[in-house]
């Protein structure tokens, strides 16, 4: 009851220098009254010092604060007082038990006061709770607070410690941090000091501070990058004006291009007029870039040479310039054609096999297939004859090959002998001596010639021309005999040590083969052609006659029994020409086997002779006969004739004439046989026999006319 | 010294075609030949070393070629040192010492009389005597020879006549007109005699005239060769009659008049035959003519090898 409402109620604090609230007052004034009959009770009990006086009320109303008696009272104490309140209680309630088990009136005024006094061990025992709750609540309440300010504190510590820990990692973030800076590239420190003006740098502030230092040198950086910056602007703004310019120019050049073509076109009637070509020989140039390498040098050596000494040298190239181009394709398209044909090739093989000859004909082909273009020279002569040279090149064989045509300026009649001398198989035979062009010049064709069966180059020759070694060396080609090389490439400097002595050499051929098949007309019919100059080398009047002038072949020269000598001393071959002349004089007859060498006239023709008159004499048997032939074969310098020399021939065969005559005239007089000498001594002749051989006088003395000993 | 040129080397191929060797000589040594040719020049060859058994083709060659005379070398003669050579007019010497040498030179050049300068005379033949002037031939002199045992010299010459000089006096001592004897004269080929060689008493000589054996004191043929061809030189060899002439044969015939035997040989025609009485190896006998080719026998039945001309 009360008790439990003194626990529901709130604490007071009693100010003791203060009035108490008026309004709780009412309230309070049962309070005050229990509480003050409370005060009444226990200061019977107790030392009233829980007693607050309120001076300021009237002084009859003490106000009874049990709260402050708490403070004052001693809770062991108190709790002696339950003890003994307790037991007295007990005591007073065995008591009254004892009372009243033993008989109800006699005790009623002892059981009641007993049981007054057992209230008022009750009223005390109500305050002793009252103030133990009191005592719990206060200590509740200081433990609260305490708990409450430790609490405070405790927060107050977490968030130190939490500030203190934030502060820390500020500190080793701020410790860490790697400033932008530290990434610029700084100049070293000897330069900065060395460049930046003073007034950066601050050495006095910076050398100790290395703070200061660093910011310094920033600065410093700073402001050579600005310089930079706006020197690359310069630059740049230059650079975009320059290639402004540059465009221009090109637009200009551009536009040039087309106007160089209408003047060069226009210039092309001028060239004419001049005889200056330049746009044929430029369009020349334009084909000979696809013209392989050995023509290419060819083609250029000839074409300067032609330039430089010999005005009637005339290059061109022929071909199709189509062909010689499609032959270097690429690789990619060429495999891929490749690919192609090889499937079409599986296809036609499997629908019809060639034979094997068929292919072999075909291996054949490829491998003397002939470059799509060719280079042709044409030698001009002084009398306007033309030698025209075609050059071929094989290029899986990588030699080159010549055909030759002549023609002539005016029509000449062709003797039957004459026919070999301009044939163009036969024409530029052993130019060079030894060159007969039946062989390739390259050894390493012969092992693909095995290959393919091919026996020897010269079957072909007439469809591919002569692969002379003079042709290949004018090509730059040059195939030494000793090493095989891997590959042989055309080089400039052979080509050109050949060039002119080659040229020379050709045009002397075409005018000695020329010279003599005019010749050759006129020996056919009995005459020996001999010019003004040559006179004097023969007496005026030479009975002799040339009746038969023939070309024989080889084997029929190799027949005669009075050539073998010439066979075995090397100087009559199977390139060479050989021909058969008859001088007849009364019962005489002359037999003259010629063997002509192709390098007429500065290789000289020797002759065999045989005479038939009164049994056959020849140079085996006969002295003389063999000076006869020492006249025309050794003696020969005399008789070349003006230069260049190709009258040889048929002043040879003149002093043949002569020669014969002095022999028949000076022969002795036979005392067996009657009737006068044949033929009548006309020449005049010192002595007829001179030497251990006894040899007539052949040598003829100009201008006296005389014949002599050599 | 050889030409090199390559117009010279055409040359030279021609002119080997028509060289005909006309003279040689042995040298005192016995090692070396020398042989003359029409074209001026003469060559010599190491004989003993073409004849060793390891000869090689070089060593059939010239060992040097001297360019002796401008025309043809007729004849040759060799003395203990020299070698003489005789050509147009002109009789050079040369040393066998030196002839073996490059840029070899004549020691001397003797010109003999000449009557007209049109007509310069051939040394046809030499040996090697003091000289007189002896005349008496008509035409040319083809050939002369000594007489071992009397100190006379033989001559034969175009005029078909065989002379005898003596050789102190000068004085003609015997002629014998060849081509008067019938046995001997074939008139169809002349009269003139080219070869002569003598032996004692014994006397060959031929030409035109058939090759016949003379006896000189009686001045009579006594046996006459039947060789067809005229006859350019014959040679005493032990009891043989070597000879050579028209015909590519060595005639080995005995001087009862058999033909013993007849050797082919290179030369189309055969000028000159020399016997190398001191060479080492015996019997060596060298045959040229119309051939660059000059045959080397050392038995005489056949060819050993040829040297040859360059």
């Amino acid at each position: 009851m009360s008790s439990e409402s003194s626990k529901k109620r709130k604490p007071k604090v009693i100010r003791t220098d203060g009035a108490p609230a008026e309004g709780k007052r009412g309230k309070g004034d049962t309070d005050q009254e229990t509480q003050t009959l409370l005060w009444r009770v226990s200061t019977k009990l107790e030392d009233p010092s829980g007693i607050c006086m309120v001076p300021s009320n009237p002084p009859d109303v003490r106000y009874y604060s049990e709260e402050s008696e708490v403070d004052l009272r001693d809770p062991i104490k108190d709790y002696e007082l339950y003890r003994e309140t307790c037991q007295e209680l007990q005591r007073l309630m065995a008591e009254i038990q004892e009372l009243k088990s033993r008989g109800i009136k006699e005790n009623a005024s002892e059981i009641d006061e007993r049981r007054v006094q057992s209230c008022v061990h009750f009223m005390t025992l109500k305050k002793l709770n009252r103030l133990a709750h009191i005592r719990l609540k206060k200590g509740r309440d200081q433990t609260h607070e305490a708990k409450q300010k430790v609490d405070a504190y405790h927060l107050q510590l977490q968030n130190l410690l939490y500030e203190v820990m934030h502060l820390q990692k500020e500190i080793t973030k701020c410790l860490e941090f790697k400033s932008k800076h530290e990434e610029i590239e700084l100049v070293s420190l000897e330069e900065f000091y060395k460049e930046a003006p003073p007034e950066i740098s601050r050495p006095a502030i910076t050398l100790t501070e290395p703070h200061q230092q660093t910011l310094a040198r920033l600065d410093w950086e700073l402001e050579q990058r600005k310089r930079l910056a706006e020197k690359y602007k310069e630059c740049l703004t230059s650079k975009e004006k320059i290639l402004k310019e540059i465009e221009v120019k090109k637009e200009y050049l551009s536009s040039l291009q087309p106007r160089l073509n209408s003047i060069m076109q226009a210039s092309l009637p001028v060239q004419e007029y001049l005889f200056m070509p330049f746009d044929q020989a430029h369009k020349q140039y334009e084909t000979a870039r696809h013209l392989p390498p050995p023509l290419y040098v060819l083609f250029v050596q000839a074409s300067a040479y032609g330039q430089a000494c010999d005005k009637k040298l005339v290059v061109a190239i022929e071909g199709s310039v189509e062909e010689a181009k499609a032959l270097y394709k690429p690789p990619e398209d060429s495999q891929d054609d490749e690919s192609d044909s090889d499937a079409e090739e599986e296809q036609t093989t499997k629908r019809r096999r060639p034979t094997l000859g068929v292919q072999l004909d075909d291996k054949r082909k490829e491998m003397l297939k002939r470059h799509p273009l060719s280079v042709t020279l044409d030698l001009k002569c002084k009398d306007d004859n033309v030698l025209h040279l075609t050059f071929h090149y094989l290029m899986n064989l990588n030699v080159m090959t010549v055909k030759a045509k002549v023609t002539t300026a005016m029509e000449m009649t062709t003797a039957i002998s004459a026919g070999d001398l301009l044939s163009p198989d036969s024409l530029l035979n052993c130019l060079y001596p030894g060159d007969h062009g039946r062989k390739t010049p390259n050894p390493a064709n012969q092992f693909q010639f095995d290959k393919v069966g091919i026996l020897t180059l010269s079957d072909y020759v007439t469809e591919l021309g002569h692969p002379y070694v003079w042709v290949q060396k004018l090509g730059g080609l040059h195939f030494p005999k000793d090493q095989p090389q891997h590959t042989v490439a055309a080089d400039n400097s052979l080509s050109a040590s050949h060039m002119e002595l080659t040229v020379k050499l050709l045009r002397s051929r075409l005018q000695s083969r020329l010279a003599l098949h005019k010749q050759f007309a006129s020996l056919e019919h009995g005459v020996v052609p001999v010019s003004s100059e040559c006179q004097q080398l023969f007496p005026t009047k030479i009975v002799s006659r040339l009746v038969k002038w023939t070309a024989i072949p080889y084997e029929d020269y190799a027949e005669l029994p009075y050539t073998k000598d010439v066979i075995e001393a090397g100087l009559a071959e199977d390139t060479h020409l050989y021909y058969m002349a008859l001088i007849e004089r009364g019962t005489a007859k002359l037999q003259a086997a010629v063997v002509l060498n192709p390098g007429y006239s500065t290789l000289p023709p020797v002759f065999s002779l045989c005479l038939n008159w009164k049994g056959e004499r020849n140079s085996s048997n006969d002295d003389n006969i063999r000076a006869m032939e020492s006249e025309v074969n050794v003696y020969y310098k005399e008789l070349w004739g003006p230069k260049p020399g190709y009258q040889l021939l048929t002043n040879q065969l003149q002093r043949l004439c002569m020669v014969l005559d002095v022999y028949l005239e000076t022969e002795p007089h036979d005392p067996s046989v009657e009737g006068p000498k044949e033929f009548p001594q006309e020449k005049m002749c010192l002595r007829l026999v001179r030497g251990p051989l006894r040899l007539k006088p052949f040598k003829f003395n100009y201008p006296q006319g005389f014949f002599s000993h050599r | 010294m050889a030409l090199s040129s390559p117009s010279g080397g055409v040359r030279r191929a021609r002119q080997l075609l028509h060289v005909s060797v006309l003279a040689q000589s042995a040298s005192p040594c016995g090692r070396f030949l020398a042989a003359a040719n029409d074209f001026g020049e003469i060559a010599i060859f190491g004989l003993s070393a073409a004849l060793s058994a390891e000869a090689k083709e070089e060593n059939r060659r010239a060992v040097a070629v001297v360019r002796a005379h401008n025309g043809p070398v007729y004849s040759l003669a060799s003395t203990e040192r020299l070698l003489l050579s005789g050509s147009d007019g002109e009789i050079r010497a040369w040393s066998w010492a030196e002839l073996g040498r490059k840029g070899c030179r004549e020691l001397w050049t003797r010109r003999p009389p000449c009557r007209s300068s049109l007509e310069v005379p051939e040394i046809n033949g030499l040996e090697v005597n003091q000289r007189h002037e002896l005349r008496g031939h008509q035409d040319l002199v083809h050939v002369v020879a000594l007489r071992e045992q009397l100190p006379q010299v033989l001559s034969g010459g175009e005029d078909g006549t065989v002379r005898l000089w003596d050789l102190r006096t000068g004085a003609q001592v015997q002629l014998i007109e060849v081509h008067k004897y019938q046995e001997c004269s074939r008139p169809q080929l002349g009269k003139w005699i080219r070869c002569l060689a003598t032996e004692s008493d014994w006397m060959v000589c031929g030409g035109g005239p058939a090759l016949t054996l003379w006896h000189l004191r009686s001045g009579t043929p006594t046996t006459v060769f039947g060789l067809a061809q005229p006859q350019h030189h014959a040679l005493f060899h032990q009891d043989l009659v070597l000879s050579g002439g028209v015909g590519p044969a060595l005639h080995l015939l005995q001087l009862s008049g058999d033909v013993r035997g007849k050797v082919p040989v290179t030369p189309a025609a055969l000028r000159s035959l020399c016997l190398h009485p001191r060479s080492p190896e015996h019997q060596v006998l060298t045959v040229a003519g119309n051939s660059p080719k000059i045959d080397v026998f050392t038995n005489l039945g056949y060819r050993a090898f040829s040297l040859s001309f360059t």
